[in-house]
């Protein structure tokens, strides 16, 4: 299955053409600084760092960061498809993806409606105990997802 | 400029020891993407708020950002230093190196440029007020000044000699 999706057109000019791999990679880090951007800022807000930040500027991000989750997904899907049978193996990059689902479903419980719940039931710095461990387990995890990101050009 | 910059990173010995450490580069690409992430996702909820969207807070108020902002350029700033210093030939003729540095210090000047003129003017301004245009120049300059940036570093192993 790999092999063909490794074979059809799309996957052959992304690994064939001149600009197609390096356009993809751009966006991809454009992607990376949108989505951990967002979502790290958002973790430190809830770990007691920007005080006097309201949570509600992370609704109003939301859709942003989710655009750069889509450009991601995306273009990430592209990259993954013209060395598909490759990276399937790669440990970097199953972490990766593991990483990136453990930090989106954590996402999905800190979505800025249940931290406006959270804030409006009283704590002025949202130090509820569950909200700081999820905060940071997935800023651990996000960078978790940039260093294995980064080792799959290292290791197998 | 550059070919002068290179010389001189070429006969240093910590030239020698980037070189020869095999673990090293790996580790300073990924300490130089976790400082673009925090640079760039505090710069985007400071430039946003400047330009006058996400109005649910004081402009003033994201300048608390700020030391998160100016950590992640420190840490890209030593491990750019560090890349330069290490593979001298490669960078100082590199079109894409060329451009993102001076796109780095167009972004500084305009740095320069918000923290003496338009930060104390953002001081005053509540949710509702609408953003002075200096306001949303500034940001505005800002954010695709480091979206070039992002952009041109990432092409560099891909472009050819400036």
């Amino acid at each position: 299955m790999l092999v063909t999706l490794e074979s059809t057109a799309i996957a052959r000019w992304v690994g064939e053409s001149l600009y197609a791999y390096p356009a993809l990679l751009a966006c991809h880090i454009i992607g990376l600084a949108i989505v951990v951007g967002i979502f790290s800022m958002r973790d430190l807000k809830l770990l007691g760092f920007f005080p006097d930040l309201d949570i509600r500027v992370f609704g109003s991000l939301n859709r942003l960061a989710l655009s750069g989750f889509a450009i991601n997904a995306m273009s990430g899907l592209l990259l993954f498809s013209s060395q598909a049978s490759y990276l399937a193996t790669s440990v970097p990059f199953l972490t990766k993806i593991a990483c990136i689902a453990a930090g989106m479903s954590l996402a999905y419980r800190l979505r800025p409606a249940v931290l406006l719940a959270a804030s409006m039931s009283g704590s002025p710095r949202l130090a509820s105990p569950g909200l700081n461990v999820m905060a940071a387990l997935s800023l651990a995890i996000w960078m978790g997802a940039i260093i294995a990101g980064r080792l799959i050009a290292y290791l197998f | 400029m550059w070919g002068y910059l290179a010389q001189l990173a070429a006969d240093s010995s910590l030239n020698i020891w980037i070189a020869e450490t095999y673990w090293l580069w790996p580790v300073l690409e990924i300490i130089h993407f976790i400082g673009l992430t925090l640079l760039l996702g505090g710069l985007l909820i400071i430039d946003l708020r400047m330009a006058g969207h996400i109005r649910v807070v004081k402009p003033a108020l994201t300048h608390q950002l700020l030391p998160f902002v100016i950590f992640g350029f420190a840490l890209n700033l030593v491990t750019g230093v560090l890349f330069f210093v290490g593979d001298p030939g490669r960078y100082s003729i590199n079109i894409g190196f060329q451009i993102k540095m001076v796109l780095v210090v167009i972004a500084g000047l305009n740095a320069l440029l918000y923290h003496w003129k338009v930060s104390p003017l953002m001081e005053g301004l509540t949710e509702d007020s609408s953003s002075p245009l200096i306001a949303r120049c500034t940001a505005y300059t800002s954010l695709a000044m480091w979206t070039g940036v992002l952009l041109t570093g990432r092409l560099i192993p891909y472009v050819g000699t400036g």
